[in-house]
């Protein structure tokens, strides 16, 4: 009888544990709210990117005494989306796309920067107006513009121009020369970190910087706003352009090479201690990786350097295509709005830039800050644009931008007309009717 | 209806006695006993899956809300009209639904065969211990780790890819073994098996060590050889325990997505897509968790029959013992 009666007792304090522990664990969230004084801060930068940004935090934590919390998610519309279902967004997110900014701003779980207190007088004294209009959804500001970067560069290896007595390319066709005549001394001429997991943008921007320069910028904003088709020859046409370069002649690896690379990979390809190809294409950041993370020897301008995109029609030039990443805010309070003045400020742009890691939208960040040769030409490319266009597949709604990346793989292994064709119709299926929710 | 169906027949009913004190306090502690077990399940099992195969039926924003109903739209979308999910318009077909039936075929023959044949051999051996401890040692790596691992033996670099640097020492040329829509999902499930061979082999191999030593004996003793031996002896005393690791290798590969998401994330573009991965992609990189729903329904109703002759196998078992 004792026995019996002490295990009902131990099954009720069994019970009981677990009731409490599963109340404990749903009421976890709402008394985990930040004490005062902390905020997180998520964004997809690690490595180079991540360090540069955290000491932006560090001097905020320093003068304000509010903390700050890096959270670092490379596939941040699955964590943002799985934390925005789980009630607990964070703070203050920065993200490169303003489509998906668009698609959070639309679902009403964003903060508009106007009633937190940034007028659009304090804004404009800070930024010019296409990038405050990237932030910009239904006439009100949501995103502030933290960093950007230009995508219309790219990146050699001086000794090897040298040697070979090759010269920047003005034109396409002259990168088109160079890259046989690399080919024709035995050299490997293009590394493409196109590969596994996360690298798919790299192919994109490849795609839109040949399509700006070669349909020009006017289509180019329509293609990436949904006015016209993927259908379009214009599509086609730059596929075979961007195939002249990506194939597998002159990609390190071939095709299956470049999707089997990363981005990162791919640039210690051509920078790295042992190169194994000269050209690179990607954004500015390209060079904060490259020196900070693959190779610390490398010397700005000596043994890396950049060229800006040649043009392809003379007619339209050489337009800046820009990638930035905005801040936005999913929660509203004092200590936010402090740390979201702080990064509107020249002073954190000044510490942000003097990384070498990104160039500042900021108007108040003095050109002189930046480190190196290379971001501050970078700086005055962006500053001196005559057009400038936004990073089109992040445009895109939602996360269409990856799956315009998988289709343009697609593209890339079986590059016939036929293929084109079916690839490029089952996407424009796809992403219509999509734009602009 | 139930009237057509034959009853068995029945012994007679024990007397219902009257419940005393103390039979009720006793249901009582049972009661409790499982009272806690059964909140879990409801609250982290059913309410989930209720949820979901709701979900699935409508087409919902990505904060998981029913927005809209759409009925069967989602399931006629991915079968008909998802050629990342099933593409039967070229030969041979392809999405991720063709994909996961690679892996049923390739994972669990290759597994099954790795096991048996190694806890078959090593029982043989003086070293046994060792072999097998070897073999079992990537069960106790996380996937996530399994797939970092195998990244590297896949790295089209020579100087890091164990398999390219063999290729090379042969002078051919490095092939990138995950770029390539043709060699991804080979080398995927290689690595998968890699990881799975040893679960196989340990209870194989217990199960061998089950088999009384006088029937093999009494073989030997008839003149069987050793071939003889495994196929008429051995493969028939172990197919309880091969159709259970059968089952849980089923199982494992409907629902396999960590490795792939490690070392590819379905690409190159979507061609090492799995179901569980479409479902991931949908839900949430993708957000729409309404069509993802729709493909984890169907990744249970492809279960489901594997779990219920399972358990139906269980159940007969406890009969017989």
């Amino acid at each position: 009888m004792r026995r019996r009666s002490l295990l009902v007792t131990l099954a009720i304090v069994a019970l009981v544990a677990a009731v409490s522990a599963i109340v404990a664990s749903a009421s976890y969230g709402s008394r985990a709210k930040k004490s005062a004084g902390s905020i997180e801060v998520f964004s997809l930068w690690g490595g180079s990117e991540q360090d540069a940004f955290l000491k932006v935090t560090k001097a905020f934590t320093a003068k304000t005494g509010i903390a700050v919390k890096y959270t670092s998610g490379r596939d941040f519309t699955t964590d943002i989306g799985a934390r925005l279902a789980a009630g607990n967004p964070p703070d203050i997110a920065i993200v490169p796309r303003p489509g998906y900014l668009a698609s959070l701003a639309r679902r009403g779980v964003l903060k508009p920067l106007s009633s937190m207190g940034f007028s659009s007088t304090y804004m404009r004294a800070r930024y010019g107006s296409s990038w405050l209009g990237f932030g910009t959804v239904g006439g009100k500001l949501y995103g502030l513009p933290a960093k950007g970067n230009s995508k219309s560069v790219i990146w050699y290896r001086p000794q090897t121009f040298k040697k070979y007595g090759l010269k920047t390319p003005k034109t396409f066709k002259q990168l088109l020369a160079i890259t046989k005549k690399l080919k024709a001394k035995g050299q490997t001429p293009w590394a493409v970190g196109d590969g596994p997991n996360q690298s798919q943008w790299v192919l994109t921007d490849w795609f839109e910087s040949i399509y700006a320069r070669q349909a020009g910028p006017a289509k180019y904003q329509a293609l990436f706003t949904g006015k016209l088709k993927f259908t379009d020859p214009s599509v086609t046409k730059a596929l075979k352009t961007m195939t002249q370069i990506i194939n597998n002649k002159y990609v390190l690896g071939g095709i299956q090479g470049m999707l089997g690379q990363s981005f990162v990979g791919g640039i210690t390809d051509v920078f790295g201690k042992k190169a194994k190809a000269h050209l690179y294409y990607e954004g500015g950041f390209v060079g904060g990786i490259a020196i900070d993370q693959v190779n610390k020897a490398l010397k700005p301008g000596v043994t890396i350097n950049d060229f800006p995109w040649p043009t392809i029609n003379p007619k339209y030039g050489s337009p800046v295509t820009i990638g930035a990443d905005y801040a936005v805010a999913f929660k509203d309070n004092p200590e936010i709005r402090q740390f979201l003045t702080y990064i509107t400020s020249g002073a954190a742009g000044t510490i942000w830039v003097s990384t070498g890691a990104i160039i500042s939208p900021n108007k108040l960040v003095p050109s002189r800050a930046y480190p190196n040769v290379l971001v501050r030409r970078e700086g005055l490319q962006l500053a001196g644009a005559k057009v400038i266009r936004f990073d089109g597949s992040d445009q895109m709604p939602g996360a269409f931008g990856d799956t315009w990346g998988f289709a343009l793989q697609k593209i890339a292994q079986n590059p016939s007309n036929s293929n084109m064709k079916k690839v490029l119709s089952g996407f424009q299926k796809q992403i219509a009717g999509q734009w602009g929710t | 209806m139930s009237q057509a169906i034959p009853t068995p027949p029945v012994a007679a009913p024990p007397p219902v006695e009257p419940v005393t004190g103390r039979e009720r306090r006793s249901r009582l502690a049972g009661f409790l006993f499982i009272t806690p077990a059964l909140i879990v399940l409801a609250l982290f099992l059913v309410y989930p899956a209720y949820y979901t195969i709701r979900l699935s039926f409508y087409q919902s924003d990505f904060l998981f809300n029913f927005t809209h109903w759409v009925g069967l739209d989602n399931f006629k979308n991915l079968l008909t009209n998802d050629p990342d999910f099933l593409d039967l318009s070229a030969f041979p077909p392809s999405g991720s639904l063709v994909n996961n039936l690679r892996w049923v075929i390739f994972y669990i023959s290759v597994s099954l065969v790795f096991g048996l044949g190694l806890a078959v051999l090593a029982v043989r051996v003086r070293y046994e211990r060792a072999v097998k401890s070897i073999v079992f040692v990537p069960m106790a790596i996380a996937a996530t780790a399994v797939g970092i691992i195998w990244l590297f033996v896949y790295s089209p670099d020579i100087n890091q890819g164990v398999l390219n640097a063999l290729l090379h020492a042969f002078g051919h040329d490095p092939i990138a073994w995950l770029g390539r829509d043709d060699t991804v999902n080979y080398a995927l499930i290689f690595a998968y098996i890699w990881a799975s061979t040893g679960f196989v082999m340990v209870v194989l191999s217990a199960a061998i060590k089950g088999i009384p030593a006088e029937i093999m004996e009494a073989a030997r003793a008839d003149g069987a050889g050793e071939w003889a031996i495994f196929w008429r002896i051995m493969v028939p005393m172990l197919s309880l325990p091969i159709s259970i690791v059968t089952i849980w290798l089923f199982i494992n590969v409907i629902k396999v997505f960590d490795i792939i998401y490690v070392m590819t994330g379905g690409g190159p573009g979507t061609s090492s897509r799995v179901i569980a991965f479409t479902m991931y992609y949908e839900t949430f990189p993708n957000l729409k968790p309404g069509y993802g729903a729709a493909v984890a329904v169907i990744m249970l109703i492809l279960v489901l029959p594997v779990m219920i002759v399972n358990v139906r196998r269980f159940r007969s078992e406890r009969v017989i013992t």
